[in-house]
């Protein structure tokens, strides 16, 4: 579930075809959720969601595995057993 | 039924039916695309544009259909006639007017549409059925959209419902000519293209119209008749409007677009 953006509209029904005008009519969108703003529960703390701390390692990124895999390969290619 | 068997007789009749389908689609997306840039709120304005272009393309699929049929060009079809050579239903021969008279408009079109398109699905003459059930599936947002503001107008104070309720009034007589009979009509029911008749046609959206004026509180409509002439009466504020959607075309006749 993507926010696809807002629509401004007098009630739920309204809110849906303007929905479907906005994010739907060049074909773009396959399904449409469309909920009131009082209805969004947000979360915006900082210390939730921007922790202090260097969170690189939760990030895929944050693993650099190319030389290890090309020493690897370089072993594997020796006939070497990895030791 | 292709258009290779097709009998003179067949074709002519055909041709007229889809040049009023044409037509109707044409001339009612573009009053409505008026609205563009000055809709009641942004949305709508987009939704309003949105809904009009659906009507152009509808247009543009029947005119092509039609050329195909007679061997003519969808282009000079749409852009290269006189007025008085477009046959539109007399309902698409007002100005824009205000939002309750477009709303009014839209609604008594859009169930008339309803019931036409839902009867053409039906046709023996496959590319009508084919178009009518597309577009079938876009009108039904259409329809909807109307409806809710149908509702919305009626429900929204003295000011809006009397101003809806004279635009319906005004708009009735001349809505008729939807199912104004066709030169070819008999040919079009015993072959097939059209299943039903235009009169049978208008009953029904008639039953549809009055119950969703019904649900909504509004007042039923009176007895109208049919006019005969009711998709060849043309009036000034369409001259007005086919000056505007030929203009371009006119400015460089040989040009390709």
């Amino acid at each position: 579930m993507i926010h696809g953006g807002n629509v401004r509209a007098p009630d739920e029904e309204l809110a849906l075809h303007y929905a479907r005008e906005f994010y739907g009519r060049r074909q773009e969108s396959h399904r449409l959720w469309v909920v009131p703003r009082e209805a969004i529960v947000e979360l915006d703390d900082p210390d939730l969601l921007q922790p202090p701390f260097d969170r690189s390692f939760k990030r895929p990124g944050g693993y650099i595995i190319k030389h290890k895999l090309e020493a690897a390969k370089a072993r594997a290619a020796q006939g070497g057993d990895g030791s | 039924m292709t258009d290779l068997e097709l009998a003179p007789a067949t074709r002519d009749a055909l041709a007229e039916l889809l040049l009023t389908l044409a037509d109707d689609e044409f001339v009612l997306g573009f009053w409505d695309s008026e609205w563009t840039g000055i809709a009641p709120m942004l949305e709508e304005d987009v939704a309003m544009s949105s809904v009009s272009q659906d009507e152009i393309g509808h247009a543009r699929a029947w005119y092509e259909l039609l050329a195909s049929l007679t061997d003519d060009d969808a282009d000079r079809l749409a852009f290269g006639r006189a007025a008085d050579e477009y046959r539109h239903a007399a309902l698409m021969n007002h100005a824009r007017t205000d939002w309750a008279f477009t709303v009014a408009r839209r609604y008594l079109y859009e169930q008339a549409d309803a019931v036409r398109l839902d009867a053409l699905t039906r046709s023996t003459f496959g590319p009508i059925a084919e178009l009518a059930g597309k577009m079938r599936r876009e009108e039904t947002y259409h329809l909807l959209h109307f409806d809710v503001w149908l509702r919305r107008l009626a429900e929204g104070g003295d000011d809006a419902r009397g101003r809806l309720v004279d635009a319906l009034r005004r708009l009735w007589p001349d809505a008729q000519a939807v199912f104004a009979p066709l030169a070819g009509e008999s040919e079009l029911v015993s072959s097939g293209a059209l299943p039903e008749r235009l009169a049978e046609l208008r009953a029904r959206w008639h039953e549809h119209v009055q119950a969703g004026l019904a649900a909504v509180g509004l007042p039923a409509l009176p007895d109208a008749p049919v006019a005969d002439e009711g998709r060849a009466r043309r009036t000034e504020e369409f001259g007005w409007l086919h000056g505007q959607f030929t203009m371009v075309a006119r400015s460089e006749e040989a040009a390709t677009w």
